[in-house]
C-alpha cells in the first residue's frame, strides 16, 4: 500500500514545478505539518519559507547545469537573459533522469522556438553543437587501431567501414557556427571576424568529436561531410566514398586519423 | 580503524590531490558525476583510486520514490562500482523521481520522506533492490528537510534504525544534518517558554540509533539565510564544519566508535589546505572522541 505515499510525493513534485509559488504553497499544505510548536502562523511561514528554499534550489541548479553545458550560448545570451531562459527550461523540461549531465538536450528546440530569440536564429544551432560537445566528452573512450587500417588494401571498399570517433557528430547549419563557438573558446577567429561571417550570412558545417579526452569541433569542408554522415550511418566505405565524390580521400585520411576523426577500419 | 577521516573530492582539487597527493584516508565523490562511459573525469576518478579508497556518494537515486528506482540509474551505478571498487556506496533516505506530466521526472534535489510504515516498507524494497543489484550492502544518509509530512507517526531515528534493522544496510550519520533540522525546528524566539537547546535534541537523535549500525559520519557547514519570505538554514556545505558541529561529531564517535568521518564542502570550495585542516580535525576526533568533547 503506497497510494498515501505516492500521493504525497506527486504532490510536492507538483509544487516545486508549478508556475505560481502561492499556489504550489496552497497544494501541499494539506500534506505537510501546520500546527508545530510555534503556532498555526509560525509553521505556515515555515512551510513557506522551506518549499521556497526547494524551489529556488532547482532553478539555481538548473541555470548551473546549463551553463555547464551550454557555455557559449551562455556567453552569447549574458547572465541576465541566459538564467531566465534556464529556469524556463527547467519548468518546461524536467529532468527526467538522477544525473544532470543527460539533461539539456531539448534546449536547442526550445530556444529555436522561443519568440524572444526569433531574432537570433544562429542560437538554436550554435546550442546543437555545444550538447554534441558536451556529450561527446563522456563518450565512449576509443584508441587509434592502426593495424586494423591494413584492411584497406586487402578489403574492397563495399566490404569494409570506418571507425569514427567517439561522440562524432555534423551540424550543417545556414550560420557560421564554429567560428561564432571557436571565437569563444580560443579566440581564433576573433569576435570581429565571427560577427563578420554572421551578418554575411555565411553558413558552416560544424564537425565534433573527441581527440583524446578532449571533445573539438572544427568546420567540415562540404567535400567531407557527407562521408563522414554516410560512415555515421554504419554505410561500407565504397557507398559513402560515392556519396562525397568531391573528397580526394587518399589526402584525407592521414590527417583524419592523425586528429583522432578516424580510428580504425572494420570488415563488415 | 583503516579510514577515519576523508574529502569530498571536487573538480576544483582533481589535478592538485593527484599531484601532491595529501595524506588521506579515503576520497569521497559523487557517483552521478562519473557515469559518462568515458572521458576525462571517469579517467581521473581511475587515476586517484590507485592511491586512495574511494567512496561512492549518491545524490541520484531517490531510494525512496515511490514509483521506484530508475533501471537507467542503478544500471549506471552498477557499471561505476564495478570499475572503481569503492570503499564505500552510499545516498539518502530520500525520494526524488515521481510522474510528471509525460511521464517519470526526477527532482535533482534530496526530498524529504514521512517517517512512517508506508514510506520504510518503499525505502526499504528500494534499498534491497539495489543492495541486490550491487552485491553489497548500502550506506543511507539522513537529510536536512526543509518540509515536515503531515502522515509522519514515528521519530526519524527510529524510522532509520528500522531501515537497517530490515535490509541490513548501513546509517551514514550525517551530524550537521541533525544539528540543522534541530534549527529549523525551534519555535521563533520570541514566543513564551524560551528556545529549547537544539543540541540537546540532536543528542537525543543519536542516542536513539543503534550504535552498531552507523558506517560513515559526515561534517559540513551550513548557513542561514534571512529574507522577506522569512529565516531558515540551509544545508549548503560552503563553509567550515561550526563547533556545534564538531561537539555532535564527537558525540557520535563516543556512541558509535570510530566511524569514518567526511567533510564535506560543495559550495565556494575553499582551498585544499582548508579541507585538509578540517579533515585533520576530524581524524583528531576519530582518535581522541573525549579530548575533542572537552
Amino acid at each position: 500500500m503506497t497510494a498515501t505515499l505516492a500521493l504525497e510525493q506527486q504532490a510536492l513534485l507538483a509544487a516545486l514545478w508549478a508556475d505560481d509559488a502561492e499556489v504550489a504553497i496552497k497544494n501541499i499544505a494539506p500534506y505537510a505539518v501546520l500546527a508545530r510548536a510555534g503556532g498555526l502562523n509560525d509553521s505556515a511561514t515555515r512551510l513557506r519559507r522551506g518549499l521556497l528554499a526547494y524551489r529556488s534550489h532547482g532553478r539555481e541548479l538548473a541555470v548551473r547545469a546549463l551553463q555547464s553545458a551550454y557555455p557559449v550560448l551562455a556567453r552569447l545570451l549574458d547572465e541576465d537573459n541566459f538564467a531566465p531562459l534556464a529556469r524556463a527550461f527547467w519548468q518546461a523540461h524536467p529532468p527526467r533522469r538522477g544525473d544532470l549531465a543527460c539533461w539539456g538536450d531539448a534546449l536547442p528546440e526550445f530556444v529555436q522556438r522561443l519568440p524572444q530569440l526569433a531574432s537570433e536564429p544562429f542560437l538554436a544551432d550554435v546550442a546543437r553543437v555545444e550538447w554534441a560537445l558536451h556529450s561527446a566528452s563522456t563518450a565512449a573512450d576509443a584508441s587509434i587501431d592502426v593495424a586494423s587500417f591494413g584492411l584497406l588494401t586487402t578489403h574492397d571498399a563495399l566490404g569494409l567501414s570506418l571507425c569514427l570517433s567517439p561522440g562524432l557528430a555534423c551540424v550543417a547549419s545556414d550560420w557560421p557556427l564554429v567560428s561564432i563557438i571557436l571565437a569563444h573558446q580560443a579566440a581564433e577567429p576573433d569576435l570581429q571576424q565571427a560577427a563578420a561571417s554572421l551578418r554575411a550570412g555565411v553558413g558552416e558545417i560544424a564537425l565534433v568529436w573527441r581527440q583524446g579526452f578532449k571533445a573539438r569541433v572544427r568546420e567540415a569542408s562540404p567535400a567531407e561531410a557527407p562521408l563522414l554522415v554516410a560512415l555515421q550511418a554504419g554505410q561500407p566505405l565504397g557507398q559513402a566514398l560515392a556519396a562525397s565524390p568531391d573528397l580526394d580521400f587518399g589526402a584525407w585520411l592521414a590527417p583524419a586519423v592523425q586528429s583522432g576523426l578516424v580510428t580504425g577500419a572494420r570488415a563488415l | 580503524m583503516p579510514h577515519p577521516a576523508g574529502i569530498g573530492w571536487r573538480h576544483p582539487h582533481y589535478a592538485q590531490v593527484l599531484e601532491e597527493r595529501p595524506a588521506l584516508d579515503f576520497l569521497e565523490v559523487h557517483s552521478e558525476n562519473f557515469f559518462g562511459e568515458g572521458g576525462a573525469a571517469i579517467a581521473t576518478l581511475m587515476q586517484a583510486r590507485v592511491h586512495y579508497p574511494v567512496s561512492l556518494h549518491g545524490v541520484g537515486l531517490g531510494l525512496g520514490s515511490a514509483v521506484g528506482i530508475d533501471a537507467w540509474h542503478l544500471d549506471q551505478l552498477a557499471r561505476l562500482v564495478d570499475r572503481v571498487d569503492p570503499v564505500r556506496v552510499s545516498d539518502h533516505a530520500c525520494f526524488a523521481r515521481g510522474m510528471g506530466r509525460d511521464g517519470a521526472i526526477h527532482a535533482a534535489d534530496l526530498l524529504p520522506l514521512p517517517f512512517n510504515r508506508q514510506a520504510l516498507d518503499v525505502l526499504c524494497a528500494n534499498v534491497q533492490h539495489v543492495q541486490d543489484r550491487l552485491k553489497r550492502p548500502l550506506l543511507v544518509e539522513n537529510l536536512s528537510a526543509y518540509l515536515d509530512w503531515a502522515s509522519s507517526d514515528q521519530p526519524e531515528p527510529e524510522f532509520l534504525a528500522a531501515l537497517a534493522r530490515r535490509t541490513g544496510c548501513q546509517l551514514l550519520v550525517d551530524v550537521n544534518n541533525i544539528y540543522v533540522n534541530a534549527l529549523n525546528a525551534q519555535p521563533d524566539a520570541q514566543l513564551p517558554g524560551g528556545l529549547p537547546d537544539p543540541l540537546q535534541a540532536c543528542r537525543d537523535w543519536l542516542a536513539a540509533i543503534p550504535a552498531d549500525a552507523v558506517g560513515e559520519l559526515h561534517v559540513a557547514g551550513h548557513c542561514r539565510v534571512s529574507d522577506a519570505q522569512g529565516d531558515i538554514v540551509i544545508d549548503d556545505h560552503g563553509s567550515r564544519a561550526c563547533d556545534a558541529v564538531w561537539q555532535l561529531h564527537a558525540e557520535a564517535l563516543r556512541r558509535f566508535g570510530p566511524v569514518p568521518t567526511l567533510v564535506e564542502w560543495d559550495t565556494d570550495i575553499p582551498p585544499l589546505a582548508v579541507l585538509l585542516d578540517e579533515a585533520a580535525r576530524a581524524r583528531r576526533s576519530v582518535a581522541r572522541p573525549q579530548a575533542a568533547l572537552a
